[in-house]
């Protein structure tokens, strides 16, 4: 008997390969604001400025939560290789 | 039972180190995701690394005054470059402007620490390696790449000699 979840899986065959894209991507983006944190936080911490480098820390220690955050909902590996192990 | 588990055991371990090239080499979307977020977490890593060090090793400030010269070396509309001894050795510049005013700077430019100098012509600092100038009066940025203003020290005349201070008042 087919469940919920097979159903689902049947009808929106490609729901792994866009969750997985998607969760990429959104890493992408968020280390591309975390490099741009870290070179102000370099550039302002020649100038003696610590605010600086306070705030871009604060701000770059919650987007490395919510990337740590983002690969738990990484799609479990396809089943076949599941069967294998 | 306790077999099966060890043939799973077995079986992760063939994983990991795989016969065929192809499946060694290969990195999936997975384990990409998952570099991501180690990436991310050494980023923010990277980020606190610079608050204690700024934190814990400041960059040592100039204590006291300190000659550099007499005031009769540097004509008006001249330049002498001079170093301190901080925790590591600091070039530095002092400038006799055409009206009679003393400026001392950082010799180094704060776009790729190419060494400045001073142009009497434009009454300008000029950086020769990427045409950077900066204002020979409070060393901020005129023009190019330089990102910051050079940084600066007061300068104190005494009896015929000059000396140098950290600056009191930055403006």
């Amino acid at each position: 008997m087919s469940d919920f979840r097979e159903s689902q899986n049947k009808a929106h065959p490609n729901k792994t390969n866009t969750l997985m894209t998607g969760i990429i991507l959104l890493l992408i983006f968020i280390i591309s604001i975390q490099i741009w944190f870290l070179y102000s936080a370099l550039n302002n911490a020649l100038e003696r400025n610590l605010d600086i480098a306070i705030a871009t820390f604060l701000g770059s220690f919650v987007l490395a939560l919510v990337s740590f955050w983002l690969i738990r909902y990484l799609p479990d590996p396809r089943e076949g290789k599941i069967k294998r192990k | 039972m306790k077999e099966k588990n060890q043939e799973i055991f077995s079986e992760t371990w063939k994983d990991d180190f795989p016969i065929q090239q192809q499946e060694a080499v290969h990195v999936s979307r997975r384990e990409f995701a998952k570099f991501l977020g180690l990436l991310s977490g050494t980023l923010a890593l990277g980020n606190a690394g610079i608050i204690i060090k700024s934190i814990l090793f400041p960059s040592q400030k100039l204590k006291g005054e300190h000659f550099v010269c007499n005031q009769n070396e540097v004509p008006a509309g001249g330049m002498k470059q001079f170093e301190l001894q901080l925790d590591k050795t600091i070039p530095y510049i002092l400038i006799h402007l055409k009206d009679g005013q003393w400026r001392a700077f950082e010799q180094k430019c704060t776009h790729l620490s190419c060494a400045v100098r001073y142009v009497p012509e434009m009454d300008k600092i000029q950086c020769p390696c990427h045409n950077g100038y900066f204002d020979a009066r409070s060393g901020v940025v005129l023009q190019g790449p330089p990102p910051r203003p050079l940084p600066r020290l007061d300068v104190i005349l005494k009896d015929g000699k000059v000396f140098v201070a950290e600056m009191k008042n930055k403006t």
